[in-house]
């Protein structure tokens, strides 16, 4: 049993070993998360000078060590906070992932209050007209019903 | 039983209380889809580039030039030192030639000589070249000027501000201001010898 335990982990460790450099940072897992100055596309799908040249900074930052957050946070003190692709979730750029929300929320609460407002609306459409000498006979007929 | 003693008048869709709430209903969706409306537009119209520096120049008058504050790459006479803040308003009493590049700009790797020779003609006439390195990295900036032997300042600018406020489209573009602080000439594209700047800045320079 021990054995077959030692040899599970060996096959696991081997595994994880062969998967290591797939799960290594690559140049395009930072590119998407920025855009290129000069042509306002996410980085990874841009091929201007300026992106070329910000992707071989990627590159070299990896090299170097650094990891995802790093590199973007190097980039931000680079180029200022309009190089994210996407607002931060901090501070008022929050309102941009917020209203969204709200909004969809907003939607989906107000249906219920809409369709009945419109179920009402059709009820009473389809309602016939009484004319008032009709009106006059069933209130007299419904007074004789209860008499 | 009497039908009407089931239905409340007030429930009905004609009682006041419901035209109220329809109309609030419709007044709040207008809001909305105006605001909607006036953000798409504003986008609209912001993505467009101005030409306002451009239309003035050439119904011959002189705009004032945006006053811009950015961090000191290379600095120079009349500016505090590399990292510190300095802004176009430092320079006024001069006239200073503004030239926005990059480092991975080809056109701005042939005129940064032109440029350096134009700052060494004319400093001791009270002329400042002010180079304003916009869209790159600032250690391939810093690389650019020392292969270059640029000794003429440079501005850094990461966020675009420069470019958007004196409507530039790309780079290189260079903008003359006189003492006043107005632009007297804009120049889309390199420069490509002294002569095709030396009238203008004499001109300039005379008080014309």
């Amino acid at each position: 049993m021990p054995r077959r335990l030692a040899a599970f982990v060996a096959i696991l460790l081997s595994a994880l070993a062969l998967a290591a450099p797939a799960m290594s940072l690559t140049v395009v897992e930072v590119a998407r998360e920025v855009r290129c100055p000069t042509c306002n596309t996410p980085l990874d799908v841009s091929n201007s000078p300026a992106a070329e040249r910000m992707k071989i900074f990627i590159a070299q930052r990896i090299e170097a060590g650094d990891d995802k957050q790093q590199i973007i946070d190097a980039l931000v003190v680079e180029f200022g906070r309009g190089v994210l692709t996407t607002p931060p979730k901090e501070g008022f750029d929050l309102v941009a992932w917020i209203v969204p929300i709200a909004l969809v929320v907003g939607g989906l609460a107000a249906i219920p209050f809409v369709t009945r407002s419109w179920a009402r609306r059709r009820r009473d459409d389809l309602a016939p007209e009484i004319s008032a000498e009709d009106a006059a006979r069933l209130e007299d007929e419904l007074r004789r019903d209860d008499g | 039983m009497h039908p009407s003693a089931d239905a409340d008048p007030a429930d009905g869709p004609d009682a006041p209380g419901s035209d109220r709430r329809r109309l609030i209903g419709l007044i709040v969706g207008a809001v909305v889809t105006a605001l909607v409306i006036v953000l798409l537009v504003v986008g609209l119209v912001n993505r467009s580039a101005s030409t306002a520096i451009d239309d003035a120049l050439e119904a011959g008058a002189r705009p004032p030039a945006p006053d811009l504050t950015l961090p000191v790459l290379v600095s120079g006479p009349g500016l505090p030192p590399v990292g510190e803040d300095a802004s176009l308003a430092d320079l006024k009493g001069k006239v200073v030639l503004v030239n926005l590049w990059a480092s991975w700009c080809g056109p701005c790797r042939d005129e940064a000589p032109v440029l350096e020779e134009i700052w060494n003609t004319y400093r001791a006439k009270g002329v400042t070249v002010l180079g304003i390195d916009i869209q790159d990295l600032s250690s391939d900036a810093r690389a650019f000027i020392k292969e270059y032997g640029l000794t003429y300042p440079s501005l850094r600018d990461g966020s675009d501000d420069s470019k958007s406020a004196l409507e530039a489209t790309g780079v290189p573009e260079t903008y003359l201001i006189d003492r006043k602080g107005r632009i007297a000439l804009h120049l889309a594209g390199p420069v490509s010898s002294t002569e095709q700047l030396s009238g203008p800045i004499d001109q300039v320079l005379a008080g014309k």
